[in-house]
């Protein structure tokens, strides 16, 4: 029998994973990574100085 | 770390270089992060996926020092010592209050240690604690603070090299940054690598051949010394055949965009170079509480790097892999006699403990080199070069009308880079390329799937609701979302919902 598993979010870990994954027979027959949260750095960096772009890329 | 790639990708744009000390003091932040982040990893974000934290209450206290003095010198190893940690946890767990240890799959079947291994792993779990708070204030000495150094500066570093200031980088300064790695280095023998070796050797025979995921490992190369040349290589290994390294060319980076919440002007089935990116989010997933993704179509915020149209595992693994196959002495020394240690091959290296144990070698490795490199800065105040920072192009007045750049930077994680199209002074366009958005990549316009995906392949559940060797898979690559969606919140760990569906194969 095939199942799907979701673990969301997994823990001890920096931020939020989403792992699918079809098991079948005890084992993961196919696995699916999502990251669930969106990314805005490259537009906060856009018309800026480049000499400043490492202080806000830090904090990436 | 992604100072150091940010700031490398305006120096590469603009042709500035660095001087020597900014070099050293560099390497020195990041040669330490890399201590404490992998020390941090394997105790507090990995190790209770092979400890038992409720198997150690029933340990012996005796049994347990003799087991700790068989594998190490580490002074904190009498019975007493390991009767205290036990009580302390016992307390923790009598009050209900687990703290650290609440939410784990206490009792899995997959747990392997024999309650007293357990019991040492707590304690240097708890050590570990201590230990890590003290040996990064090497960064509130070189960066100010930690996280987040606030010395780096385009064209060098911002904190001044003197013998005579009380408040520059001296040489009382430097002997504290030498005790403290001392202490990095003396945990990192006597503690983290007899833990890995001994936590190694009850799953070896089957955690040595799981996990292998994609055989394909990319490293862009860092710590330069003097001449430029790497501390560890840069290299690309194809299919698992340590017998070649290709060289790496960043120009080979491209990242796809089928499967994930963004949009390319010229189409979703095309990849493109960071230089070219483009950053037009599109989501199209349910709204909601959801049961399920659809992962036909785009199911994630992370774009799929590619490198010459391959998906590439990054990290220390892939370090370790071009560092050994390029004949790197102290790594393939290292490396080979973990495995002999063990009894295994190089195969067990392309497995989930092979990640893990790679994590171990590299943090040695580097741990080994910290006090040479605060050797080089002393020799360098010794002759009176005091420089740090080189300003010649400091003034936007003289820059080119238009610049591209990229800088790297082998964070703790794995191959950082950050491209930068600088026009008229000002930042026209910026992509980040992460270790985690390689790793955790979805499937790419071809349907190939990224590092976590190929390999949690194969890997057993033994329970479906307590799926933990999923979870020792995903953490032997330390995952760092936060990095590779680019969001600046880390909280938000709520208790793992884990979903359950009867579910039938398409």
């Amino acid at each position: 029998m095939a199942q799907k598993i979701v673990i969301d979010p997994i823990t001890r870990i920096e931020g939020h994973l989403r792992i699918e994954a079809r098991v079948e027979d005890g084992r993961v027959a196919e696995a699916w990574a999502s990251s669930t949260m969106f990314r805005g750095f490259e537009i906060i960096m856009k018309g800026r100085d480049p000499r400043e772009a490492w202080l806000m890329a830090q904090r990436i | 770390m992604h100072a150091a790639a940010s700031v490398r990708s305006v120096e590469n744009a603009l042709g500035i270089l660095i001087p020597d000390n900014a070099r050293i003091i560099r390497n020195l932040i990041e040669g330490i992060q890399y201590v404490q982040d992998h020390v941090i990893h394997f105790y507090h974000l990995h190790a209770l996926d092979w400890v038992d934290v409720t198997s150690a209450l029933k340990a012996d206290p005796a049994k347990t020092a003799q087991l700790a003095q068989s594998i190490s010198d580490w002074p904190n190893s009498s019975p007493d010592y390991f009767r205290t940690i036990k009580e302390k946890l016992d307390a923790f767990v009598r009050s209900g209050q687990l703290g650290p240890f609440a939410n784990g799959y206490w009792g899995h079947p997959a747990y392997r240690l024999p309650p007293e291994a357990n019991l040492m792993a707590v304690a240097h779990y708890l050590e570990a604690l201590d230990w890590q708070r003290d040996v990064i204030r090497a960064h509130a000495i070189l960066g100010g603070k930690n996280p987040h150094p606030q010395t780096y500066l385009v064209g060098g570093m911002a904190i001044p090299v003197d013998p005579n200031s009380e408040v520059a980088l001296n040489a009382d300064k430097l002997a504290l940054l030498k005790r403290l790695f001392t202490k990095a280095l003396q945990f990192v023998q006597q503690v983290y690598i007899p833990d890995l070796l001994a936590v190694a050797s009850f799953y070896k025979d089957e955690w040595a051949s799981i996990g292998e995921g994609l055989g394909n490992f990319l490293a862009y190369g860092d710590y330069p010394d003097r001449a430029g040349n790497f501390f560890l290589p840069s290299g690309v290994i194809l299919n698992r055949d340590l017998s070649q390294v290709h060289p790496m060319d960043h120009q080979k980076v491209a990242e796809y965009v089928t499967h994930s919440w963004f949009q390319y002007a010229e189409g979703d089935q095309t990849s493109k170079h960071p230089w070219n990116g483009e950053t037009v989010p599109n989501y199209t997933g349910p709204k909601p509480p959801y049961e399920y993704l659809n992962t036909d179509e785009k199911y994630s915020w992370i774009k799929a790097p590619r490198y010459d149209d391959q998906p590439m595992e990054v990290g220390p693994l892939a370090r370790m892999l071009v560092a050994y196959a390029s004949g790197h002495k102290r790594v393939k020394e290292l490396v080979d006699g973990v495995l002999k240690q063990l009894g295994a091959g190089p195969e067990a290296l392309f497995s989930t403990l092979g990640r893990t144990a790679a994590r171990g070698v590299e943090t040695l490795v580097v741990a080994e080199q910290l006090n040479a490199w605060v050797d080089e800065l002393a020799e360098n105040m010794a002759r009176g070069d005091l420089q740090v920072h080189n300003g010649e192009k400091w003034d936007p007045a003289t820059w080119p009308k238009e610049a591209q750049g990229w800088g790297w930077h082998e964070a703790p994680r794995g191959a950082l880079g950050h491209w930068v199209h600088i026009v008229d002074g000002k930042i026209a366009n910026y992509q980040c390329v992460v270790p985690s958005t390689w790793n955790a990549s979805p499937r790419d316009a071809k349907g190939r799937p990224g590092a976590y995906e190929a390999a949690l392949v194969g890997t057993p559940v033994a329970d479906p609701e307590r799926p933990v060797e999923i979870l020792r898979t995903i953490h032997s690559f330390d995952p760092c979302m936060a990095c590779a969606v680019h969001v600046l919140d880390p909280h938000g760990r709520e208790v793992t919902r884990i979903l359950l569906n009867d579910w039938t194969c398409p």
